[in-house]
């Protein structure tokens, strides 16, 4: 390459509704290195990365591209001048083959024929250059998503992209995929790619980034190379305050000291093997493994989720058999999905119906009736404790609040449930920073008020900051039980192997 | 604590398409406001224009006749609009409708009207087991479903008639007969359905529930409602108001005709999505479709009325429901963006 690839933003603003959300922001991403874009939900990332990529058009301000201004992309020149965006939820065609991907929407034809041979030599092609062996006759929805995303990647790097742009890619990725996506990044880099790398895990960043960008309320917050900086400047620089990071939970006031919930060498084929552990009321447990270690799966399977091979659950003292989510809610315990929005929101219902769906057939009266005002009052008991931000109107419909607000609700549904067990999933997975200290409260004040949680984790430093005990899982078995100052970043690290 | 309610009304903006932002807020409003609205000013509208076209259209009579025309459409349309809020379909309710006719009359031929009857509601109930099982206990897609039974109980229908119009005697009353202020019975049947489904959609927990199943099904799940036993519940419900609006039917007919019900599943749905209910579930009120239900009613009546050819009225038929879903989909775009 003669010149070295370089986009350039400038002075970028755009409003909507009449709300300014960028004011006039700079961003460089030269080739050849990794810019991590940080910041909350909210701040204008996503917005600015859909200006460079030609999907939204600023109001003022320019884009340089190798070379050429633009005071607004289009998306097809976005393309022509090799800007490619890899979403977080993946834009490929499931049922057609890796190969087919690969080079979908520009299929190379011979008259009205597609000239399959050229599509399958252009897959594997690319591949090599990755460094990845795939069966471009694959169809792509077979695959597991790591394997997905590189063929979106693969997709960009056939179509010559020279700017990559990857919007919080690892959010769905197991620890291994994880490490192969980073051997990706840093091939690209090495190729000249400039890439933009877009992520809420700092970690990530420390890993993979040359430089650094935090957006905070549409405004460049901090920026420079990577190394000048530590966790604390760029979380400070997030949230716009120090929040004092990983700080230890104080030890809860009164534990009892049965158990609540209680798993006695279970096992669920494929899923986990012989795991004991016991939660008892007023404290937090955390259940610490990487993805696909099990945690979730025995977490889902005190909520009737999978059906136990082997050992048994108790709850409260007695043995039981949950054939399905409502058994284990009528036995007392709630569930806090990871996948908010999939598994948990009715996004257009109200946020009275939201929280009060589980508690309906012992709120109704007179057989099945149920008033509005019932819900509303059940809202408006939790709308308070959870500091929910919101209108406070019980009508309002719950997909118009904020991701964190939205969980809070749902955690008040088992609240309102009187659940004596709380299951959490990745309870802050695309929570931002600050909305995660105010779940954590939550979460330590339920516990206060006497219910046993159970969080089912791959973030170690939600471990640190939340969990009485802490049991680490590898491959489906407890790898290690750890306790107060024994829950350290480091010893997290280690127990949980690599 | 952090500053609470600065904003006022609005959340903190976020970036992400789902959540608040001004853009966001118009389409929340949008999707909550005119369910209604647009319906009760189309059928204003029909209502003045057919009033100055005809003289005949704005009287008493006139006015029952339209509802006389909805009523059977309309007692099929509730469990419709359950259904539809659940995320379910039944498209089988046509030849639902024949067969239990078809059954009824076959029956009281041989063991008089009240076996009949009793035949006839069995009908409806074997048709949502049918579909009811195959939907919830084996998982298939209620389009699927129900177009099979759509075209099965059409066929047993025409193979118990032998393919004739069988007729019906002494049973004219349930269809014909007007009880109070001249109001024909299937009228007051409908009302008293749309009252009963306006409270079972709207206070109680199944109503609750099957809006909750339509908006997300695993989160419904999760939250510990049998969705698959009250998608069942909602199955057999639709076959028993089919074998009641059949009842009816044979009622008014003085006979069981194996074409009775051709088509009424399109009227149905036409009725429903008119009304506002969202193909995605989760959305529908049973108000939103009785306005659904007089819109047909009046534009059939309406275009009857000014002598316009019967095939016509299909045409504007279809084009309402084409007109009907495209608005819905213009809808759900603006509440997601």
């Amino acid at each position: 390459m003669a010149v070295p690839f370089l986009l350039q933003a400038r002075g970028i603003r755009k409003a909507f509704g009449g709300v300014e959300v960028l004011h006039g922001v700079d961003l460089d991403a030269p080739g050849g290195s990794v810019l991590a874009l940080l910041g909350e939900n909210g701040a204008g990332k996503s917005t600015l990365v859909k200006i460079v990529a030609g999907d939204y058009q600023p109001d003022a301000g320019t884009v340089t591209v190798g070379g050429d201004s633009f005071s607004a992309l289009t998306p097809l020149t976005a393309r022509e001048h090799g800007i490619r965006m890899i979403f977080q939820e993946l834009a490929d065609a499931p049922t057609l083959t890796v190969a087919e991907n690969i080079s979908l929407g520009r299929w190379p034809k011979r008259g009205p024929f597609v000239r399959w041979d050229e599509i399958r030599r252009r897959a594997r092609e690319v591949l090599d250059q990755l460094g990845v062996e795939l069966d471009v006759d694959a169809p792509v929805g077979s695959l597991p998503v790591g394997e997905r995303q590189i063929v979106e990647i693969a997709r960009a790097l056939s179509d010559r992209a020279r700017c990559l742009i990857l919007d919080e890619p690892t959010a769905a990725l197991s620890a291994q995929e994880t490490e192969r996506l980073f051997g990706f990044v840093r091939r690209l880099r090495e190729q000249g790619t400039a890439l933009i790398y877009i992520t809420h895990r700092l970690d990530e960043v420390f890993e993979i980034s040359d430089r650094v960008a935090v957006l905070r309320d549409g405004g460049v917050a901090l920026e420079g190379p990577t190394a000048d900086f530590g966790r604390g400047d760029l979380v400070a620089a997030m949230v716009g305050r120090d929040i004092g990071e990983v700080a230890r939970p104080a030890p809860p006031a009164r534990v009892a000291p049965e158990p609540v919930l209680r798993f006695d060498g279970a096992s669920v084929d494929g899923a986990f093997d012989d795991v004991a552990l016991d939660v008892r009321p007023g404290e937090v447990v955390a259940l610490y493994g990487k993805l696909g270690s099990g945690t979730a799966e025995v977490a889902e399977s005190a909520f009737g989720l999978h059906q136990l091979s082997g050992g048994a659950i108790e709850i409260a003292g007695r043995s039981v058999r949950l054939r399905d989510p409502a058994d284990a809610i009528a036995a007392g315990v709630g569930l806090l999905p990871s996948d908010r929005q999939r598994e948990g929101a009715f996004l257009i219902r109200s946020v009275a119906e939201n929280l009060a769906a589980p508690s309906w057939w012992s709120m109704r009266r007179g057989g099945l009736f149920i008033s509005d005002r019932r819900e509303a009052d059940a809202y408006g008991r939790w709308h308070e404790a959870l500091r929910v931000r919101s209108r406070n109107d019980p009508a309002q419909l719950l997909g118009t609040l904020s991701g964190g607000n939205q969980q809070k609700v749902l955690l008040g549904r088992w609240l309102e449930r009187r659940s004596r067990v709380l299951l959490l999933i990745e309870p802050t997975r695309g929570v931002d920073v600050g909305a995660r200290q105010e779940i954590y409260r939550a979460i330590r004040e339920l516990a206060a008020g006497g219910v046993g949680v159970l969080v089912a984790t791959s973030d170690y430093e939600e471990v640190v900051q939340l969990a009485d005990r802490a049991v680490v899982m590898a491959r489906g078995r407890v790898a290690a039980r750890l306790a107060d100052d024994e829950i350290t970043t480091q010893r997290l690290t280690e127990e949980v192997g690599g | 604590m952090t500053p609470v309610g600065t904003t006022g009304g609005t959340a903190a903006a976020t970036e992400k398409p789902a959540a608040p932002g001004a853009r966001a807020g118009a389409g929340a409003n949008l999707a909550r406001l005119p369910d209604i609205a647009p319906l009760v000013i189309l059928l204003l509208a029909l209502g003045i224009f057919f009033s100055i076209k005809s003289e005949f259209f704005l009287n008493y009579d006139n006015f029952l006749n339209i509802l006389t025309a909805a009523a059977i459409t309309g007692i099929i349309a509730a469990p419709a609009t359950l259904l539809m809020v659940a995320g379910q379909f039944d498209l089988s309710v046509g030849s639902g409708l024949t067969f239990c006719g078809v059954l009824m009359a076959y029956v009281a031929d041989k063991q008089g009207i009240f076996a009949g009857i009793v035949a006839a509601l069995a009908g409806g109930v074997l048709l949502g087991l049918v579909n009811g099982t195959l939907v919830t206990v084996i998982g298939v897609n209620p389009l699927i479903t129900t177009l099979a039974t759509l075209a099965a109980f059409a066929g047993l229908a025409r193979v118990i008639a032998d393919g004739q119009t069988l007729p019906v005697n002494g049973f004219s009353s349930l269809g014909t007969s007007r009880p109070i202020f001249d109001i024909p019975l299937p009228v007051i049947i409908f009302a008293v359905v749309v009252v009963g489904f306006y409270v079972l959609m709207r206070y109680t927990v199944i109503g609750r529930s099957m809006y909750a199943i339509g908006s997300n099904p695993v989160a419904a799940r999760l939250t510990g409602l049998r969705t698959g036993r009250l998608i069942f519940a909602g199955f057999l419900l639709s076959g028993l108001f089919v074998a009641l609006a059949g009842l009816i039917n044979v009622s008014q007919l003085s006979a069981a005709s194996t074409q009775a019900g051709n088509g009424l599943e399109l009227s149905v749905i036409t009725a429903v999505v008119l009304g506002g209910a969202s193909l995605a579930g989760g959305r529908g009120t049973i108000v939103g479709t009785l306005f659904g239900l007089l819109v047909i009613a009046t534009l059939n009546n309406g275009l009857t009325l000014l002598s316009v050819n019967s095939f016509w009225q299909d045409v504007a038929r279809g084009t309402l429901l084409a007109l009907a879903v495209s608005f819905d989909q213009l809808r759900l775009r603006l509440t997601r963006e």
